[in-house]
């Protein structure tokens, strides 16, 4: 049974169509690199994975739940499908072990020693035990970013989607957060991530899609397809993030 | 002509029940109007269609008229339209609650709806119901953004407790008004009627800072 199944999902924004007809199956354990043109619909098919947007065709099921039933229904899917989101949005009145330790909390129902330790726990896996009690204000955007990890991961998922996790970074903080995805992909975490970083689509990525105009036009292997991309488009776009 | 202290200090009784009751009018008035205004508010804010055109209608209703038509209307036509008799002291406190409650329901949609729209998603991505998002993770940070409004708000309101000497209150202008009348002393009067106002107004304002400063802002 696949974790995640799409099945013919249409999105549109009014008169726009964003996501054309996606079939997608992904199953668990996989770490699935997603890229494509700006506008193609990468970010839009995250949001729909965790019901920030609703789909207006088709469906799609995460953990054997769909989309489209309740309200209390998609909570439960956000609860498995953990976001990471370009811009972090740590929760700004809160420090970073406050941030970990909230989704414990409100979303598990976890008593407060109970959270705090496990967001400790999680805050020394992301490299971050001295940093508890900072701010976000406080923090690097590579020691942010690795913080919101650590809050979805909080939450336990059953699966990580990460938006361009890196893009809002100076190249130098990039690492200590792909480092950090790199391990959680090692543990067998299932991972759908947006990137421009090839060398982590080609050493952590099982499967590579090329989505363009609201479709895949392109799913396979990374290594292979990153060396000899057999897709024109494919090949131009490879040229251009390089 | 001379400045008399000793009016001031035969007045000083009679103004300082005044400043009490307009103290209390608009402790109670604020009270009711940061109640109705975080409904109101919200209700604009995150309502649906029918709540937040509700909440707008009552918004313009009061934004649009002045207060003391608003007292008046409570104090005189209430009790010929629904039968209902209040008391001076009570139309005033509700005029407050209700003509506030407008304002600061400007007040916090705007302050709520200036929150980075990211933090609302990265609440409910984590599968928090939509009032935990507001409550623990929007209102906090709202909250902080509201305060410099809110303090201009309270000074507002509490001078506007000065024009329900058209319905008889006892309240600190209407206090001033009839020593007047009665010693012709409007120099010394309206002074101290002045400064008392400004004790108050400047009491709030420093509460006011002293909350903002605890605060960090966000
Ligand atoms: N809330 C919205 N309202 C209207 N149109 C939207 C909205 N969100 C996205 N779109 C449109 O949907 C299309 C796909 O957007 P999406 O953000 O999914 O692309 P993307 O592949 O993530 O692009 P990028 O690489 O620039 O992040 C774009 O044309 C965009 O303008
Ligand atoms: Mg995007």
């Amino acid at each position: 049974m696949s974790l995640v199944k799409l099945s013919k999902v249409t999105k549109t924004f009014g008169t726009v169509v964003v996501l054309q007809e996606v079939d997608l199956s992904i199953e668990a354990g996989e770490v699935v690199v997603l890229v494509g043109p700006s506008g193609s619909g990468k970010s839009t098919l995250l949001r729909c994975i965790n019901a920030l947007e609703p789909i207006n065709g088709g469906d799609l099921i995460v953990d054997n739940i769909s989309v489209r039933a309740g309200r209390s229904q998609i909570r439960a899917i956000r609860q498995e499908a953990g976001m990471v989101f370009q811009q972090f949005n740590l929760f700004p009145q809160m420090t970073a072990l406050q941030n970990v330790a909230f989704g414990p909390r409100h979303v598990r129902g976890a008593g407060k020693a109970e959270a705090l330790a496990q967001a400790q726990a999680l805050l020394a896996k992301v490299g971050l035990a001295e940093r508890g009690h900072h701010y976000p204000s406080e923090l690097s955007g590579g020691q942010q970013q690795r913080v919101a990890i650590a809050r979805a991961l909080a939450v336990k998922p059953k699966l990580m989607l990460f938006d361009e996790p890196t893009s809002a970074l100076d190249p130098e903080l990039r690492h200590e957060v792909l480092q950090v995805m790199k391990s959680l992909a090692e543990e067998g975490m299932t991972m759908i991530v947006v990137t421009h970083e090839m060398a982590f689509a080609r050493e952590v990525g099982t499967r590579l899609i090329f989505m363009e105009d609201g479709k895949i036009s392109v799913d396979g292997d990374p290594a292979s397809l990153l060396s000899n991309p057999d897709n024109q488009r494919l090949r131009e776009f490879l040229q251009h993030v390089h | 002509m001379e400045f008399d202290w000793s009016v001031i200090v035969d007045a000083t009784p009679a103004l300082l029940g005044g400043a009490r009751l307009t103290v209390l009018i608009t402790l109670v008035g604020l009270a009711g109007g940061l109640a109705v205004g975080f409904v109101a508010g919200l209700m604009r804010a995150y309502g649906g269609r029918f709540l937040s055109a509700l909440a707008f209608t009552y918004i313009e209703l009061i934004r649009g008229t002045p207060i003391v038509v608003q007292v008046m209307f409570i104090y005189f036509a209430l009790p010929v339209l629904a039968d209902i008799r209040v008391n001076p002291m009570t139309a005033a406190m509700t005029a407050i609650i209700v003509n506030a409650g407008a304002y600061i329901a400007e007040i916090v949609r705007g302050s709520f709806l200036s929150v980075h729209k990211g933090l609302k998603e990265a609440g409910l991505a984590m599968g928090l119901p939509m009032w935990k998002v507001l409550l623990y993770i929007i209102g906090p940070v709202a909250f902080r953004r509201m305060i410099p409004p809110l303090g201009n708000q309270f000074i507002v309101s509490l001078k506007d407790t000065s024009l329900f000497i058209v319905i008889g209150v006892g309240e600190l202008t209407r206090q001033g008004q009839e020593i007047m009348a009665a010693n012709f002393r409007a120099v010394e009067i309206w002074t101290a009627v002045a400064i008392l106002y400004l004790l108050m107004t400047g009491t709030l304002t420093l509460i006011l800072r002293i909350t903002e400063k605890r605060m960090r802002m966000l």
